[in-house]
């Protein structure tokens, strides 16, 4: 890896609320492990993550769209928009050992990074402790967002739930066209025009 | 004290979420399910509450119970648990800190409950104790998921529909004002959303 990717991924450990200096070892044993130069194109779906990945993946540069096949719908469906310095993985495929329901495409053009499951498993023999901690401080992260964002969910009023993306997710609310912000906060797009055509300060 | 028939159902639990490799760990299984003990919670009652302490982990018995995400002075189902499934505040249990969920009895309720000391010392202990968080981590992680799923659906119908493929007796647990919140609809398009699915 560069300089720049070494230090995105030292940045995204440092960020995590359990770090210590007590950590930098694993972290450098863990950077090191790392494979970089995987990149797409915007539009493309990262064919990397296959029906049997279980690697670590970290979105260095741009935004990922995290997409499924909803009962509901005729077409494939947004389940969540990913930013950069975020680790993502085929949970259905980690965690339960089954195909994976979702996919990710690139909602811009994305620089990805690496930790393959052998090296994840490597180092875990290798530092139990701070692999664990840092796996439950990552997962912690994740789960807060997730929480969040299901009581954004549960907001009757589409006016209520674009202003927690204004103010939650600034990054996001700044990137998605309103295609995208109306399935990412779970209303129609009619519904969302009509809620911008009221309120000018949801202009982007 | 557990029954054999409940303890053979905490069993099925814990083995559905992770595999047993090797003497020592089943052992070890078969030493830390001896330690879950029996609770019996009242309709009503808290599992846990804002200002618990210590997370155990609890196996559903009987009953359901609903987790509550507190915001200022409001707070908001967040999801439900139901038998056969396990029940725990994930950041006493998981994350050591304070939480920001309860959880009650919709119900009469019955549980399994781990004391937090016992799940501490097998996580201490590595193997089994290991395994078992990165299975709860997991578990939790699935359980957000297919919520969001429910949530982002843009009718209130699908919304509904979605509710009770995973939770069937939903309608029978909670007054329809708290239904209406927890699937992020209005009173009024929660009636005209059970009508047009016959539930009214």
């Amino acid at each position: 890896m560069n300089s720049g990717e070494k230090a995105a991924m030292r940045d995204y450990f440092e960020s995590l609320p359990v770090y210590s200096e007590f950590f930098d070892e694993a972290i450098d044993a863990i950077i090191a492990s790392m494979d970089s130069g995987i990149s797409a194109e915007k539009g493309k779906v990262l064919v990397e993550l296959g029906a049997t990945n279980k690697d670590f993946w970290f979105l260095k540069d741009g935004f990922l769209k995290e997409m499924y096949r909803s009962p509901y719908a005729k077409e494939d469906s947004l389940f969540n928009m990913i930013p950069p310095s975020s680790i993502f993985v085929n949970e259905d495929t980690l965690f339960a050992n089954q195909r994976p329901q979702h996919y990710f495409t690139a909602y811009t053009s994305v620089e990805i990074l690496r930790l393959k499951e052998a090296d994840y498993l490597r180092l875990l023999q290798e530092y139990p402790v701070v692999m664990n901690l840092i796996y439950l401080s990552g997962t912690a992260e994740i789960q807060k967002s997730r929480r969040e964002r299901l009581n954004m969910l549960r907001m009757n009023k589409t006016p209520d739930r674009i202003e927690w993306v204004q103010q939650q997710r600034r990054e996001l609310y700044h990137i998605m066209d309103r295609i995208t912000l109306a399935q990412y906060i779970g209303v129609s797009r009619a519904s969302l025009y009509r809620a911008f055509e009221k309120n000018k300060k949801y202009q982007f | 004290m557990l029954s054999q028939k409940e303890v053979e159902r905490l069993h099925y639990g814990l083995l559905s979420h992770m595999k047993l490799q090797g003497e020592v760990e089943v052992q070890a299984f078969s030493d830390l399910s001896d330690k879950f003990i029996l609770r019996n919670v009242p309709d009503g009652h808290a599992l846990w509450d804002l200002s618990s302490n210590s997370g155990d982990l609890h196996f559903i018995l009987e009953g359901t119970f609903a987790e509550y995400l507190q915001r200022g002075s409001h707070s908001f189902i967040l999801r439900f648990q139901r038998p056969g499934k396990f029940a725990f505040s994930e950041d006493l249990l998981l994350y050591s800190k304070h939480s920001d969920t309860f959880c009650k009895a919709l119900s009469h309720a019955k549980v399994a409950s781990l004391p937090s000391v016992h799940f501490q010392d097998a996580l201490r202990q590595g193997g089994l104790g290991a395994k078992l968080m990165e299975a709860l981590i997991n578990l939790s992680m699935t359980e957000y998921r297919n919520t969001t799923y429910q949530m982002l659906q843009t009718s209130g119908t699908n919304r509904i529909q979605a509710a009770l493929e995973q939770f069937p007796d939903l309608l029978h647990l909670i007054p329809r004002r708290e239904l209406a919140d927890y699937l992020g609809i209005s009173r009024a398009s929660l009636f005209r959303s059970l009508k047009e699915i016959g539930h009214e």
